[in-house]
């Protein structure tokens, strides 16, 4: 007697079985098209797209400058190094962890990469590499002592946030490294094919981690960490391995856009990242990610920070003062979150 | 005598089960009331009922032969009842006065706290109980029986008439109950009645002035202790058919092969002590006992969710390690946890990727995961377990409790297991589908798994075994073929009325 014989000879009680022999209904390609068009209308992002969409519509009109090539670029910089931070971010916000430590890495990162660079003159790339693995450590020591001394993420990270800035001011003395080479600039300042070569690497960066998340057995024990903790540890998955490896990530995600930051600017700087922690949750969250964990994606999160960085070049442009971006950021990210609790109870 | 209080007619309905049925009971002033049956007899619901943590559909309740409307814990409390349940409701970092005074305390002229009236009365209560800690002790230092003498002391400073205990024993020591009986004898000679909710005979008869017996949500017989025999108690208890819920075993297990699973001398902490057993190829093992006897430790031990302190554990005669629930899979076990929600299920996460959660590696190549490999796992698991194969993207959290445990136990079978434990697999499931999972658990059994089932239901127990191994207080007590078993039997081996530890 195979299983299925065993359950349709109860009759079937729960779950209503499908008659067998009838085949599926056919779907007619417009009818398909119409479908995938109403779960894309209905999808979770939609909506913050549409806010986006309409912000910028009302941006382009709004000022003179908006669509200006030098503004667009500007804004494609911002919202590229950000949304390289927010998607590292996003995977740690995914286990239900949260990383308060990224800004702090940037500094780190930046001042590393000038002392490996200018004071001790190591090429270009080899500096690059070893402050992101000098970055990434971060990362380890994070996600180390999160899962094996159970320690909050709040707190292990709260720690990290003081203790990387402070090596950062510590070991420069709180003063900038300036004097990189030329090529390395390159990477912040340049562009290619009239697009900034920072925004190329965030495009890769959110693609990749996109489809590590949806297609690759790491996203899916990072979605089941994320959703029950327990329930994953009982399906045999090593719920430690996956934390130290998220926190590796947000880390090193950040170490990269540490690296972009210092060559943009053309200098490492201890004072660098200051609060990009807050942006990046803040992005993650309005994407609709979940603090507790197993709920939100990479769209989301891209959306998120594209909205909290329109929103600021917006409040400069219409000329009200920089002091009140943080007002209107606080209110963009409460009013999101009300929004799609306010979904999801409705659901 | 007049009764103090008394419960008449009280129905209770959820949707799908009647939880109480015509249930009446009465104590009188100063009498101590045993209230016993089966996990799942209505105990718990009746207790909720006098607490006002939920309202009965029809009956009564009266008090001092007034009648009383009970509808929140507010008006419980008002009509003289304090409910102690096993799970204590104390605040560990304030201390022991603090936790009496809990939403009660004293002031001083200036409006502020006044701790010394309150460590006063907080003394005055306890010499009166005969305990001897300090009203400055913090709760959290205390033992778990002098918590519950503090949750006591709490009932009486707002003059408790009626006592309700919930299996105030289940996780005391020989001689914190010692100390707890005494205490709920001087409450009786203090004319204060006591509902005296547990399993365990021996309590029972010890302190009993009369036991109410409950079976499927109705009182079944109340009986003066001093004129019934332990025996007859029990008898009342699970007094009940059998039928043919459960399916029939299609061919005899074979025990001239060896063992799938054998333990021998099974530890684990202060939980599990020097456990022993073995499961065959297509049979079924069942561990039974009380809530709280080790049988779920037994299990998270094996699975490796648990550290080990000593015993082996062989698959297929080897001695393993299985220090994670990897390496248990590895070896060809699975588990479905007791709990679906904390344990069991990604609630939040479709069908489809609860199911395939435990199967990652034989759907993906170099770790990327095939859609369509994942969605006809899926799909055909739901079809095997009669789940709506449109069912497989919605969430789990969505479904229904059998569906629910349908996708956990889908989850396993994916893997193709040559052991399976399940924990309690029919807890909150409704008739329907417990016949369905009966019926599965005998499939999987007939095709060659072993398979070990944790169950409370005796009738349950009796109905899926090949064999039965009694577990009490974290030792196995006993074990019986299912022909030779009966309820009364495994009931007085897993109460301790019967059966030396082993």
């Amino acid at each position: 007697m195979t299983i299925k014989e065993a359950v349709v000879g109860t009759g079937g009680t729960a779950g209503g079985t499908v008659p067998n022999g009838t085949p599926p209904a056919r779907q007619g390609v417009g009818q398909r098209i119409r479908g995938q068009a109403w779960k894309v209308l209905t999808a979770r992002e939609s909506s913050l797209a549409g806010v986006v969409i309409v912000l910028v519509i009302f941006l382009s009109f709004a000022s003179p400058y908006f669509m200006t090539v030098g503004n667009l670029t500007v804004v494609g910089r911002q919202i590229a190094l950000a949304l390289i931070i927010s998607v590292g971010m996003t995977f740690v916000i995914l286990i239900g962890g949260i990383d308060l430590s990224v800004g702090s890495t940037v500094a780190l990162v930046s001042v590393l990469t000038g002392q490996l660079m200018v004071t001790s003159g190591l090429p270009p790339a080899l500096a690059v590499i070893l402050a992101l693995i000098g970055g990434t450590l971060v990362g380890l020591v994070n996600g180390t002592i999160n899962a094996f001394v159970g320690i909050p993420s709040f707190v292990v990270t709260l720690g990290m946030l003081a203790v990387a800035r402070g090596l950062a001011l510590g070991t420069t003395g709180g003063s900038t490294i300036s004097g990189f080479p030329a090529a390395f600039l390159y990477l912040g300042q340049g562009s290619f094919l009239g697009i900034p070569i920072p925004v190329w690497i965030a495009v890769v960066i959110a693609f990749a981690a996109h489809f590590v998340l949806t297609r690759t057995t790491f996203g899916r024990h990072i979605y089941f960490v994320g959703s029950n903790e327990e329930a994953a540890k009982l399906s045999g998955i090593r719920v430690r391995r996956v934390k130290i490896a998220v926190f590796m990530i947000s880390a090193s995600l950040a170490s990269v856009s540490g690296i972009l930051e210092t060559a943009r600017l053309s200098v490492g700087q201890p004072a660098a990242g200051n609060g990009y922690e807050l942006l990046a949750i803040g992005a993650a969250v309005i994407g609709g990610a979940s603090l507790f964990g197993g709920v939100g994606g990479i769209l989301g999160t891209a959306l998120g920070t594209s909205l909290l960085l329109l929103i600021q070049n917006a409040l400069i442009l219409l000329g009200i003062s920089a002091y009140w971006q943080q007002v209107f950021s606080g209110v963009i990210i409460v009013a999101a979150v009300a929004l799609n609790m306010w979904r999801r109870g409705r659901r | 005598m007049e009764s103090l209080i008394a419960m008449k007619g009280v129905v209770k309905r959820y949707p799908g089960v009647i939880a109480l049925r015509d249930v009446s009971l009465s104590v009188r002033p100063g009498e101590v009331m045993a209230l016993v049956g089966e996990n799942g007899a209505g105990k718990s619901t009746l207790l909720k009922v006098l607490a006002g943590a939920v309202q009965a559909d029809e009956g009564t309740i009266e008090v001092n032969g007034t009648v009383v409307q009970i509808s929140s814990p507010r008006d419980s409390q008002a009509s003289g009842i304090a409910v102690i349940y096993q799970e204590l409701n104390l605040a560990n970092d304030l201390s022991v006065a603090e936790n009496i005074y809990v939403g009660r305390e004293p002031r001083t002229r200036f409006g502020t706290v006044d701790f010394k009236a309150m460590d006063r009365g907080a003394t005055e209560l306890l010499t009166g109980l005969g305990i001897s800690i300090s009203p400055r002790d913090l709760v959290g230092d205390l033992n778990i029986a002098l918590r519950q003498m503090v949750e006591i002391a709490k009932a009486l400073l707002v003059d408790a008439r009626v006592v309700v205990m919930d299996e105030p024993t289940s996780s005391l020591t020989e001689e914190e109950v010692d100390t707890l009986l005494t205490l709920v004898r001087r409450l009786r000679s203090n004319g204060v009645s006591v509902i005296y909710v547990s399993h365990r005979m021996r309590e029972i008869y010890e302190i009993a002035d009369r036991i109410t017996v409950m079976r499927d949500g109705a009182v079944v017989g109340v009986c003066e202790a001093a004129e019934t025999a332990p025996g007859e108690v029990i008898q009342m208890m699970v007094g009940r058919e059998l039928d043919d819920l459960y399916g029939v075993r299609s061919k005899p297990v074979d025990y001239s092969v060896p063992a799938a699973l054998e333990v021998r001398g099974l530890s684990s902490g202060a939980l599990l002590h020097d456990v022993s057993f073995s499961v065959q190829p297509g049979e079924i093992l069942v561990l039974a006992g009380l809530i709280g006897a080790g049988r779920s430790d037994a299990a998270l031990t094996i699975f490796g969710a648990t550290k080990r302190s000593g015993g082996e554990i062989l698959v297929d005669q080897k001695a393993l390690a299985l220090r994670n629930p990897s390496e248990a899979m590895a070896a060809g076990i699975g588990f479905v946890p007791e709990d679906r929600k904390q344990q069991g299920l990604f609630l939040g996460l479709s069908v489809r990727e609860n199911i395939s959660s435990a199967s990652l590696p034989s759907i993906s190549r170099l770790s990327f995961v095939s859609r369509r490999r994942d969605r006809d796992l899926a799909k055909r698991l739901a079809g095997d377990l009669s789940l709506r194969q449109s069912a497989v993207e919605v969430a789990a959290g969505t479904l229904s409790g059998g569906n629910q445990q349908k996708v956990v136990l889908a989850r396993w079978l994916a893997r193709k297991p040559r052991t399976l434990i399940l924990d309690e697999p029919t807890r909150g499931v409704d008739v329907g589908a417990k016949a369905e999972i009966y019926r599965l658990i005998r499939t999987i059994a007939d095709e060659g798994v072993a398979v070990v089932v944790i169950s409370s239901e005796l009738t349950e127990v009796l109905g899926i075994a090949d064999r039965i191994l009694v577990m009490r207080e974290g030792y196995g007590v006993g074990e019986l073929a299912v022909a030779s078993a009966s309820e009364t039997r495994i009931m007085a081996m897993a109460t301790g009325l019967e059966g030396e530890q082993s």
